[in-house]
């Protein structure tokens, strides 16, 4: 079966700071892969590579099949592959709604048609219903709580119907009742048939929901497994505690 | 090619001063990530003040530069403070461009009911004094100017990597975050950065006074070259901002002295749009673009 | 209900400006108001690229003169005989200049906000350097003129007015449409936060050049108005920072991004400016109280008098509906329990 996202001896750097030094792992489809790694270990300069925010200096990036090294944020969305960021972003000036829409990928012929047409409200509809942010609608993102909004920001990558979501930290900066709530959604998702590579810091929540578990250290990937043996791993250990 | 040569000198003589002003152009970008729109009209208020020292009190303008650079950055700390300082941060870099812009036509309209709107030039003794050399003339005044802006410039370099000053203003070029963690205090480094960048503006303008007449409104053409020369050498680099006004001085002074002198302003602009296109970044800037 | 009341503001409006110059005012009313709505139209234009999708221009004057420059420079080769063949034209200086600024604006808006600013200001500055060095072309220093329209002295201004009146009806129905559009959603996107526009799939690139590109040509058919209105044109004049200036402050003044702000900013400003010319005279006060009010309305009224205005009233609305819901207090979605 061929993975849903190559990652290939990737590299990046920052001036003298190499963050990720050939950095190689895939994704393989139906999984919720967690990627994760001490601090500084590269995770997000290796979500920003692959979701087309910044260049890799070496490497290879294949996304179902196709080269996407040098591909664009906008053109990697319209593929299929979608991310939320570490500090929920959301449109703050638009409604909840309208962050849904504005997500919903439209093309040259709708881009003069109405702001909100019937056939947007229908399918964000359904996104705000399973999400219960129906009460919110209309108000605008900027209004809601920092857990709703990371909600929104879930729910909007949502609305592409998308083959592969990269999620960064979502559990950071909520409470208990949201992280159950998240971990529900991605479960359902990922029963529907949808991918997920989520980097996290909670290991109680990887243990619980993902596999497989890759780990990266320095920028560059040193093991790859189940979660348990993960855990027990001396290599993995020993770069948690000796960083 | 003796106008070519003739060109290179004078383009590397003038390069000084631009390099100057350029300098606190893009300090204070770094430190703020604003874009100081009165830079030209701080230069030409330099001026104005070393031409006053030197009608009242016959006051050389080499000499007057540590009053009016002091008096500048004293000018540049209330600026910042009263019109820059209650700025929102999201806001803030769009906003800054108007606020800075609505400051300079502030200042313009002050000197003009100063010092009316005539044209002014600071006359030294030495004005028209001159050497020959190898064929080629140089100017006195030039060669004084360029001296004295190296010495400027030599001095911020020391303040920026020998202080602590230095070190906590270039931390929050760097990293502004970080440095507000390490305890560096972000307005008064802030107010600080702006009154150093104002400060070399008034050094800058004491030469530029003597090189060129001058008055109210001379500030936009100033700040035009100006932002080609940041733009070109990178917003936030000094190191940039003097290679890129070395750059474009020099092309400048060569088209004059070789094709017309009409056309060497567009120089500054020529330089500008080839930059955009080639490295938007311009040749040591940082890439400001991504999610990061 | 609701939904007739925008509409029936603009019909009201519009036809009371449309009769204002058969009231007999006199001529330097009427200047004004000739005045009055350039500026009304061009900080609409401004405001799509401006507000809406959130990249200040501060060089758009560059296209008046460009727009200015066209309209002369035709009619030296073409005669005008009934008098409304300049106002016939303005469409094809509009997409002109529209053509001439899209790649200009694909150039700059590769940039941040606040390079772009000083990308445009720079333009600014080629623009106005160009009209003086081009000799040949624009007459350099020593102006360009057209041919004086033959209306008759008495109604001298009604044509513009009206021209320019249209001009504004045009440009407000394209915002409101843009508004009520997915254009208007994704430019919506692009202001709030470009890079995430990127992530979600946003035709960034697109809308922000629409908006620029008929932008720019409705500010050039302004110039050409206004070329043909003064008759004689400047460099410094058809170029003048101070307009952009004004520009920006109305659009700011009013409101940015919304439909009526740059009108509203227009007329309260140039009332203003009217005054400060009558009492202060010479230029050199003029400018520092210019640039006083630029200040105080940026420190003060950041967002705006219009957008400041809709948020009090809704803050209002809703404290009331807070203090009508007997003693609960209503939380609907204001939670604030996950700040992290």
């Amino acid at each position: 079966m061929t993975a849903l996202l190559e990652v290939a001896q990737v590299c990046r750097s920052f001036g003298s700071v190499w963050a990720l030094r050939e950095a190689s792992f895939v994704v393989e489809p139906h999984t919720v892969t967690a990627l994760i790694g001490p601090n500084g270990s590269g995770k997000t300069t290796l979500f920003n590579t692959v979701t087309g925010y910044l260049r890799p200096d070496a490497g290879r990036i294949r996304f179902d099949g196709h080269d996407v090294t040098r591909a664009r944020p906008a053109a990697l969305y319209r593929r299929g592959l979608s991310r939320t960021f570490q500090q929920a972003r959301v449109f703050n000036q638009l409604t909840v709604l309208e962050n849904l829409v504005v997500a919903g990928g439209f093309g040259w012929a709708q881009l003069f048609g109405r702001r909100v047409t019937r056939g947007d409200r229908d399918r964000a509809d359904q996104l705000l219903a399973e999400f219960r942010l129906g009460d919110v609608a209309d108000l605008y993102a900027a209004e809601l709580s920092y857990g709703q909004r990371k909600l929104v920001e879930f729910a909007a990558v949502l609305m592409s119907t998308p083959r592969l979501v990269l999620l960064d930290e979502p559990t950071a900066g909520v409470n208990p009742v949201m992280i159950e709530t998240m971990e529900r959604h991605i479960r359902e998702r990922h029963a529907a048939g949808m991918t997920f590579l989520i980097v996290e810091h909670d290991m109680n929540f990887v243990m619980r929901l993902c596999d497989p578990v890759v780990v990266l250290d320095q920028g560059r990937e040193i093991f790859t497994g189940p979660p348990l043996a993960v855990r027990n791993n001396p290599a993995v250990l020993d770069a948690y505690l000796g960083a | 090619m003796h106008a070519l040569v003739q060109g290179l000198i004078l383009g590397v003589l003038t390069a000084g001063v631009y390099a100057l002003m350029a300098s606190g152009q893009t300090l204070i970008f770094g430190v703020m990530r604003v874009v100081n729109m009165a830079q030209g009209a701080m230069v030409i208020l330099g001026a104005y003040l070393a031409y006053q020292l030197f009608v009242s009190f016959g006051l050389d303008p080499f000499l007057a530069t540590p009053i009016t650079t002091v008096a500048l950055f004293f000018v540049g700390v209330a600026v910042q403070w009263v019109f820059l300082r209650p700025l929102h941060a999201d806001d803030r870099s769009q906003l800054s461009v108007l606020v800075t812009f609505a400051v300079a036509l502030l200042l313009e309209g002050v000197m003009s009911v100063v010092w009316s709107t005539n044209d002014r030039s600071i006359n030294t003794s030495y004005a028209n004094d001159s050497w020959t050399v190898l064929g080629y003339q140089i100017t006195a005044v030039r060669l004084w100017a360029f001296l004295l802006s190296l010495f400027a410039l030599g001095a911020l370099y020391l303040l920026l990597n020998r202080t602590r000053l230095g070190r906590a203003i270039r931390a929050s070029v760097q990293n502004p975050e970080s440095a507000r963690l390490l305890g560096v205090e972000a307005d008064r480094v802030s107010a600080i950065g702006f009154g150093l960048g104002t400060a070399t503006a008034a050094a800058a303008g004491s030469i530029y006074g003597l090189l060129y007449p001058f008055n109210s409104g001379s500030h936009y053409d100033l700040i035009s070259r100006l932002l080609s020369i940041v733009l070109l050498g990178g917003l936030g680099s000094v190191g940039g901002a003097a290679v890129g006004a070395l750059v474009i001085s020099v092309s400048s002074a060569v088209v004059a002295a070789t094709v017309s002198p009409v056309w060497s302003e567009m120089t500054f602009f020529v330089v500008l749009l080839l930059v955009l296109l080639v490295r938007p970044r311009g040749l040591f800037g940082s890439t400001v673009r991504g999610a990061i | 209900m609701r939904r007739f009341a925008g509409p029936a503001r603009a019909v009201v409006f519009f036809t009371v400006l449309a009769a204002l110059p058969e009231l007999g005012l006199a001529h330097w009313v009427l200047n004004m108001l000739v005045f009055t709505l350039m500026f009304a139209v061009m900080s609409s234009a401004w405001n799509l690229p401006g507000g809406f999708a959130g990249y200040p221009s501060l060089g758009h004057v560059a296209f008046f003169g460009l727009g200015a420059y066209a309209e002369v420079l035709w009619f030296e080769h073409n005669p005008i005989q009934t008098g409304y063949e300049p106002f016939a034209l303005l469409p094809l200086i509009g997409i002109g200049v529209a053509v001439v600024g899209l790649p200009v604006a694909a150039l700059a808006m590769r940039t941040r906000a606040d390079v772009f600013a000083i990308v445009t200001i720079t333009l600014l500055f080629i623009t106005q350097t160009l009209a003086f060095n081009l000799r040949d072309l624009t007459g350099g220093a020593q102006g360009a003129s057209i041919p004086p329209a033959p209306f008759p002295a008495a109604g001298y201004e009604q044509p513009f007015y009206l021209v320019l009146l249209a001009l504004l009806a045009f440009v407000m129905a394209l915002t409101w449409a843009c508004m009520r559009s997915k254009v208007g959603l994704s430019l919506a996107a692009v202001r709030a936060d470009e890079d995430k526009a990127a992530g979600v799939g946003v035709h960034a690139q697109v809308v922000k050049l629409l908006a620029f590109g008929v932008s720019v040509g409705v500010t050039g058919m302004v110039g050409a108005v206004w070329a043909y209105y003064e008759g004689f044109i400047y460099p410094q004049f058809a170029v003048d920072p101070l307009i952009t200036v004004a520009i920006v402050l109305m659009t700011f003044l009013g409101g940015r991004a919304t439909l009526w702000g740059p009108v509203l900013g227009a007329f309260l400003l140039e009332l203003a400016q009217q005054y400060l010319a009558y009492s202060l005279g010479g230029s050199q006060f003029y400018l520092i109280a210019y640039a006083l009010v630029f200040l105080v309305v940026i420190l003060l009224l950041p967002r705006g008098i219009l957008p400041s205005t809709q948020d009090w009233l809704r803050k209002r609305r809703r404290r009331r509906a807070i203090d009508s819901a007997s003693g609960e207090l209503a939380f609907s979605g204001l939670a604030k329990g996950d700040q992290p």
